[in-house]
């Protein structure tokens, strides 16, 4: 009997005592008040830069200690949420990366939890369209970080072997692109452009560029069954396919490995695609970067666009001033680091002050010494603000389906009225 | 007499010695198990994101029936569990009855090859798959210079080759895991009961169908049941073979749970409500095979 009660009684206490102990230990290290940690993924991209806005930060502010946490993205995500949703903070970082279009979803789930930087982060500071995804009611919650720009990557040389220069795919329209791909497809037998079916990136991109996305204004109500520039977008996607000018990849090694095998010609996509091109040494010199066609049926479409990039977002948890100031003396405001990110990582800031400074006019001899960077960054000025909303993945994968129906034959107006009705029922 | 004035009987103290013991874990698995399904269960009752839940009653399960995501996932886990595990409980048994054969020889090293593949990591042996069916992978490789087929098959990204892909890998995967309670449960059949079958004329057929399948029974039930369990449940080689992909022609209910959660905007409401559709399944699922193969008991 005794035995049995002890044995109970140690249980308990075991229990017990595994439970609170754990908690003393979080609130501990959270009440330190001159150290503050950070959650990034990307090694090569995000967490260098964090290096280096560190090294910068503590030269003027030794005593504080800055931990750089990577996780990869989809870590992050479900850390946040299921964080967030058990109501308690600690084990949460104090600043953290969030992709742009998923920004909206986390401050209206969480709206208590991040951190209001209107104080010291004025968003006129930085390239328009990042000011959408990270402000809210007026408010600015993040820090708009990498540029997610987009160009046409050109492989100079097959376009030469085609029988067309440069300059006839500057400026152009996606119609004349397609017509261009199905010459230079019958003269070379190389694809004009690749793309995967599961990921509709290049419907974004498209979208984007004529100032429309897949949610209304508000970002809450979907967008698709009256959305012409996203029909537009669908019918052009369909037909580089029926013109059999594109290559399929399965996932983003496949597509890398085409770009790099030389076995499609263009690739409409994001500056940080920048160093994977290079990585293939022996093509320096073939490549050029010219403005993304433009929608040739959307009456105020522009040539410039976004794919992807990130912000920075302050947790409301203790530590949330310090790291307010963090971000505001790095990221928030100096340009010399901005030239440091760029010379060391390629990272092209949106901060439009750091646009003017000395290294963004460099050539690059990779691409026949073009200015590229001064060119993304000049077209990033004119990305198209649209509200990214909630629901971006979910309506993408809603439409992933609808886009496999339409090519099958189903009619564009029913795909997406069909498509507007599901994403009904799922955004709530 | 003495005993018992002096305080418990010495039945009483056997009990609570073993409730005791048993305390332990009944309160484990109470707070680890059976709190978090409750909490579930009301947390399904419940919409909205992120941390603006509000109770709103059955609406996510009326919103169950016109959700075609849902629909599709739940169409393909069905097919999943169709096709792969009959195919997998029957390659299962084919293999242990060959490998339980005494005149074969290298016998240990064929099980432990076959073995093998149950080691491996759920991640790791996904991500090779990838690669094997890549559209310029090893097997169309192999099949093209064997003139099988004239152009690649699209492994991962058709639809219908997709679902096959990922049925070929859980049936690579999880054979060998069955095929060892086969295997134990074969060598505890006497083989005196087969003697006696040759001596009656009884073919080899007729002895596997005669003998070795009901007196299997018991084994088969218990690997049918886990591996729908587990076959329901599966997850790692959907996201890391197809992502679910393409469209969502390959997607199973955990992946769509998982989304719900974290691809898009986290709805837990919504996302409880389909993991209670799973329970739901296999609790049907399991009493079903329970009445069609169990002993009436």
């Amino acid at each position: 009997m005794k035995k049995a009660l002890l044995l109970v009684l140690a249980c308990m206490v075991l229990l017990v005592g595994c439970s609170s102990g754990g908690s003393n230990k979080e609130t501990a290290s959270g009440d330190g008040q001159k150290e503050i940690t950070i959650w990034a993924w990307d090694p090569a991209f995000n967490i260098a830069a964090l290096n280096i806005a560190k090294e910068t930060y503590n030269k003027k502010h030794p005593d504080v200690k800055i931990n750089i946490v990577e996780y990869a993205q989809g870590d992050i995500i479900q850390k946040m949420n299921t964080g967030l949703n058990s109501g308690t903070t600690k084990g949460l970082p104090n600043i953290v990366l969030i992709e742009d279009y998923r920004s909206k979803g986390f401050l209206q789930s969480y709206p208590e939890s991040f951190y209001d930087l209107s104080n010291k982060i004025k968003p006129t500071d930085y390239a328009d369209y990042k000011v959408g995804p990270t402000s809210m009611d007026g408010k600015q919650y993040g820090v708009p970080f990498d540029s997610g720009v987009t160009g046409l990557y050109v492989r100079k040389d097959i376009i030469e072997q085609a029988g067309f220069t440069i300059d006839d795919l500057k400026d152009i329209d996606w119609n004349r692109y397609i017509e261009i791909g199905k010459v230079v497809k019958e003269k070379t037998g190389k694809d004009m452009i690749t793309f995967s079916p599961s990921d509709l990136g290049f419907v974004r991109v498209m979208i984007q560029s004529g100032h429309s996305w897949y949610m209304k204004e508000d970002g809450k109500t979907p967008d698709l069954a009256d959305n012409s520039t996203l029909k537009e977008a669908f019918a052009l996607y369909k037909e580089m396919l029926d013109s059999k000018i594109v290559k399929i990849n399965a996932d983003w090694s496949q597509f890398i490995s085409f770009i790099n095998n030389g076995d499609v010609v263009t690739v409409p996509s994001g500056n940080w695609l920048t160093p994977s091109v290079k990585a293939e040494v022996s093509q320096s010199g073939k490549w050029a970067v010219l403005p993304l066609p433009k929608l040739p049926n959307t009456p105020n479409a522009t040539h410039a666009s976004n794919l992807g990039g990130s912000s920075w977002y302050v947790m409301n948890v203790p530590g949330a001033e310090l790291a307010e100031d963090f971000l505001a003396e790095t990221f928030g405001s100096d340009v010399g680091m901005y030239e440091e990110l760029l010379n060391k990582i390629g990272a092209i800031g949106t901060l439009k002050a750091a646009a003017e400074s000395e290294a963004y006019k460099k050539t690059d001899e990779f691409f026949g010494g073009q200015q590229i960077v001064k060119d993304f960054s000049e077209w990033t000025a004119q990305i198209p603000n649209v509200n990214y909303g909630v629901s971006t993945y979910a309506i993408e994968d809603i439409l992933v389906v609808e886009m496999n129906n339409y090519l099958n034959g189903k009619n564009l107006d029913q795909v997406m009225k069909d498509a507007q009705a599901q994403a009904e029922t799922q955004i709530k | 007499m003495n005993a018992k004035k002096r305080g418990l009987s010495m039945t009483a103290k056997y009990n609570l010695t073993g409730w005791g013991f048993v305390l332990i874990s009944v309160v484990m698995i109470g707070s680890f198990y059976f709190y978090p399904m409750i909490q579930a269960l009301f947390l399904s009752f419940k919409t909205g994101t992120g941390t603006n839940l509000t109770y709103t009653g059955f609406s996510n399960y009326t919103r169950l029936f016109s959700d075609t995501t849902f629909r599709t996932a739940l169409f393909n886990t069905f097919i999943y569990l169709i096709v792969q595990v009959p195919l997998m409980i029957l390659l299962a048994m084919f293999i242990s009855v060959l490998l339980n054969d005494s005149k074969l020889k290298f016998r240990g090293f064929f099980r432990t090859a076959i073995f093998l593949p149950a080691v491996t990591s759920l991640v790791a042996y996904s991500v090779v798959f990838k690669y094997l069916f890549g559209s310029d992978g090893l097997i169309n490789a192999m099949l093209l210079k064997l003139s099988i087929i004239s152009a690649p098959v699209e492994w991962i990204t058709d639809p219908f080759w997709a679902k096959i892909t990922i049925i070929i890998a859980i049936t690579w995967r999880w054979t060998g895991y069955n095929m060892i309670f086969y295997l134990s449960a074969l060598q505890n059949i006497d083989g005196s009961i087969y003697e006696a079958a040759r001596i009656d004329g009884a073919s080899a057929f007729k002895q596997f169908t005669q003998i070795t399948v009901p007196l299997l029974k018991p084994v088969i039930l218990f690997t049918s049941v886990t591996s729908t369990i587990g076959t329901l449940q599966i997850f790692d080689e959907i996201v890391n073979i197809t992502k679910g992909g393409p469209g969502n022609s390959t997607m199973s209910i955990s992946n769509y749970i998982y989304n719900l959660s974290f691809k898009y905007t986290a709805d837990f409401g919504y996302a409880a409500t389909v993991s209670y559709v799973i329970v739901i399944l296999i609790v049907l699922l399991s009493f079903l095979q329970f009445k069609v193969a169990g002993d009436k008991k």
